[in-house]
């Protein structure tokens, strides 16, 4: 038994965090990249902003450092990783008698280095090694929550959503990467390390493909990997798993419940065929997944959380 | 040695007489100090420790306190024109001790006294008996605000309408505690209390240890037993819910704290649904009956159609279903009655009238300015009293003679004339002191004391309480919206109570 808003908290949470680590690592491989003043750099400057949805993101591109840290630090902007933290901690704040204090002190932790009037000088100083103690102590924060909160729907609201949010931003780095409006594709050997370093998938990567860096690997690797926890697929897959095991409301007729859409996701991308969906167009296929994506954000929220009460009423 | 350093010899002592305590507040008592500055033996293992230590020990662990409070997030929100940033509650590291006898006396006080309380709002909700006996007035309890005519003649179990109470005790200069203030509507203040002790668990081990302090961890299981027998006649095992105005509140880490501890959903209004007078809240799976609320909401904000139609912060409804005995509220409205700054002045009478007893606890005296005689007694010496309005709290609406201007005493005087029933007058006591670190150096500083009685179906008085700080020199002002800090207040347990 949860309260609605709780769970709607939690799943924020989730959302968030998942969210703040993605853009952590994005503006990490950027700088990183950048460092050299090819032409490559550039290109995957453009890539790691057009993934986080950044119109103008080809101009800003030619300043690397000026955009990772407002992408980072800018308060200002609702989706920075400052802001994305801030409200993660404002919604663990609202369900502090919910979380464990070893879950809860990781997130107030970050939130507080986040917010430190020094922060834009940590940064200044050495980006990247703020980035990585940032995506480390994001680490800590799911490893606290794992290893502290009871595995209940509290918790599987928690990573329901950060699932969710992953498979998405995913989804849209490979939509960036592998779409229909792409002109050439990418074929250039440092932008396709870069973009596996984006999902945080190089050394896995490796592992099962060698140091052969195909773009159709690596598409396959990131959509369709059925262990590497970054896939879309490995997501689906939680995210069908979670809803299974929150209990079921009263079934609405005639309404797709939460977890058929889930089921379904999975089977689509479990069951897909790297050629066919090349062979269709990447676009098509990512699409789809991302609109059923969406589709099991707003069924949760109406089998959750935004219920009608008159189908609840005691008779 | 430098100035304000502690010294190895005198402890405490020798830096307290240095910082010229004796020329500040000469009335007070001060706790840790007797005649002459000698030590009192309940605080020598405490001084015995501080010899030990330097400045810069006590700095860090005063650093340590402060980490701990901010890890926890126990902080309140600073709006600023472009950030926001988050400030602890100042906490003083050095606790304040209180023997094992005093505190005796202390609870059969407390006890004593919301046994009386809610005789008296069991019985001006009901037969009225005292007000026909002419020992209260009857138009100053029913012409109090804080009376709700809706709570007439309402079934309340065990007569328990303040569930929860936060006194407020001084200790006055001849050393004997009094109550100044009894709090029985929303009383805030306990996560304080227990997160105090954590904290200086961890800064003072080893003096802890060996101290003798009385456990206080307690506390949010008897409450919750405390909500739970407030419905176990009519339901085996109820659902007791935390009701909090939200996270804007001052006060939400304390509601959010006590919720986690009782293992009871934290609720907001927007959580509850009314229907056919049950009180349900939105869960994940649907709807879910509760039965006991532990409202941190105040009266007015309970119901919009009862109370305040403006509120959000309730559930429509609400009452109706406490009226219908399908949902307990606690602690009951309208037990603000009985902590009336007016009323407050019969809390003596009131404790004679029904249960037959001196008051254990003293009330410091109080001048009724509704009562001409008394008015004109206030306005010829408004230089010496404190005058307080009956309706405000937190410090607000207050005039301390001694420290005010002309000009102050000039507005409260006409204040008074034009609306007496307003106020009250309290001669200014010389709150005691009590050791505070304040910078590097150890000061005297005027403290209360907040202890925290439980009462359904029976009276827990917690051994601990807050003990409230005012850090600014000299103040005697102790809330938290004026400067004022905390402290953890260790309770001894006394050592003949621990030989077989």
């Amino acid at each position: 038994m949860m309260l609605a808003r709780v769970a709607d908290s939690l799943y924020w949470i989730g959302r968030y965090v998942e969210r703040a680590e993605h853009l952590c690592r994005l503006s990490d491989v950027m700088l990183t990249a950048t460092l050299d003043r090819t032409e490559s750099a550039t290109q995957i400057a453009r890539i790691a902003l057009a993934a986080v949805g950044d119109p103008e993101g080809a101009v800003k591109a030619r300043n690397p450092y000026e955009a990772a840290l407002s992408l980072v630090l800018d308060r200002q902007d609702g989706g920075s990783v400052a802001s994305s933290l801030g409200l993660a901690r404002e919604n663990a704040r609202q369900v502090r008698d919910q979380i464990t204090t070893e879950t809860w002190e990781r997130l107030n932790l970050i939130h507080l280095r986040m917010n430190d009037p020094h922060a834009a000088r940590a940064f200044a100083e050495g980006s990247q090694d703020f980035l990585h103690d940032t995506i480390a102590d994001l680490h800590l924060f799911k490893g606290a929550a794992d290893a502290t909160m009871s595995h209940g729907e509290g918790w599987r609201f928690l990573l329901l959503g950060g699932y969710l949010e992953r498979a998405q931003l995913i989804g849209a780095l490979l939509e960036v990467c592998f779409g229909d409006k792409r002109r050439r594709p990418i074929t250039d050997h440092a932008a396709l390390t870069s973009l596996l370093r984006m999902g945080c998938a190089l050394e896995p990567y490796l592992r099962v493909y060698t140091a052969d860096m195909q773009p159709r690997y690596i598409l396959e690797f990131l959509l369709l990997d059925e262990d590497f926890p970054r896939s879309v697929r490995f997501c689906t897959a939680r995210i069908e798993e979670h809803l299974a095991s929150i209990s079921r409301p009263v079934e609405a007729h005639g309404v797709a419940g939460p977890d058929r859409l889930a089921g379904r996701l999975r089977a689509r991308l479990q069951y897909a065929d790297i050629g066919e969906v090349q062979a269709g167009g990447a676009s098509a296929f990512l699409g789809a997944v991302l609109d059923e994506c969406a589709g099991v954000h707003r069924s949760v929220y109406e089998a959750f959380v935004s219920y009608p009460l008159e189908q609840r009423l005691p008779a | 040695m430098g100035a304000g350093r502690v010294g190895v010899e005198s402890g405490v002592a020798k830096a307290e007489r240095a910082s010229g305590r004796a020329q500040t507040v000469p009335l007070a008592y001060d706790e840790m100090l007797g005649a002459k500055g000698k030590v009192r033996p309940h605080y020598a293992a405490l001084d015995a420790r501080l010899a030990t230590l330097s400045s810069e020990d006590l700095a860090d662990r005063q650093r340590t306190l402060e980490r701990f409070f901010l890890l926890q997030g126990i902080t309140f929100t600073v709006y600023g024109a472009e950030s926001s940033t988050e400030r602890i509650i100042p906490t003083d590291l050095l606790p304040r001790i209180i023997a094992a006898e005093e505190w005796k006396t202390i609870e059969a006080g407390l006890t004593q006294r919301l046994k009386a309380l809610n005789m008296f709002l069991a019985d001006i909700y009901s037969a009225q008996r005292i007000l026909m006996d002419g020992v209260v007035p009857r138009d100053l309890v029913l012409g109090a605000p804080s009376y709700q005519r809706e709570m007439q003649n309402l079934y309340v179990p065990h007569e328990a309408y303040a569930n929860v109470c936060g006194s407020d005790l001084i200790r006055q200069p001849d050393g004997k505690f009094a109550v100044l203030e009894d709090n029985l509507r929303v009383p805030s203040g306990v996560s304080y209390m227990l997160a105090n002790r954590e904290a200086s668990k961890r800064v003072f081990p080893g003096t802890f240890r060996g101290a003798g302090v009385r456990p206080i961890e307690r506390y949010p299981d008897l409450l919750l037993s405390t909500l739970k027998s407030m419905a176990a006649d009519w339901r085996p095992n109820p659902q007791v819910v935390v009701l909090t105005p939200g996270v804007y509140n001052s006060a939400y880490y304390e509601h959010a704290y006590l919720a986690r501890l009782m293992g009871a959903p934290l609720v907001e209004g927007r959580d509850l649904v009314v229907h056919d007078n049950m009180v349900y809240m939105r869960t994940t799976t649907g709807l879910r009956r509760i039965d006991v609320i532990y409202r941190r909401v105040d009266d007015d904000f309970i119901d919009p159609l009862t109370f305040r139609a403006d509120s959000g912060l309730g559930s429509a409804g609400l009452f109706n279903a406490y009226r219908a005995g399908n949902v307990v509220i606690c602690n009951a409205p309208g037990t603000g009655v009985a902590d009336d700054k007016a009323v407050y002045a019969y809390v003596p009478e009131i404790i004679r009238y029904y249960l037959g007893e001196d008051a254990i606890l003293p009330n410091i005296e109080t001048f009724l300015c509704r009562e001409p005689a008394q008015l004109s007694h206030v306005l010829a010496n408004l230089d010496k009293f404190v005058v307080k309005a009956v309706g405000a709290s937190g410090g607000y609406g207050m005039l301390v003679g001694p420290h005010s201007t002309k000009a102050q005493q000039d507005e409260f005087a006409a204040a008074l004339t034009a609306d007496p029933q307003n106020y009250i007058a309290q001669p200014t006591i010389q709150l005691s002191t009590a050791p505070c670190l304040i910078g590097d150096a150890i000061e005297p500083r005027h403290v209360d004391l907040r202890p925290f009685i439980l009462c359904g179906e029976k009276i827990v008085v917690t051994p601990g309480a807050l003990t409230r700080v005012a850090l600014r020199k000299g103040s005697l002002v102790v809330n938290s919206s004026q400067g004022g800090g905390s402290k953890d207040t260790w309770v001894l347990t006394d050592r003949k109570d621990l030989q077989p």
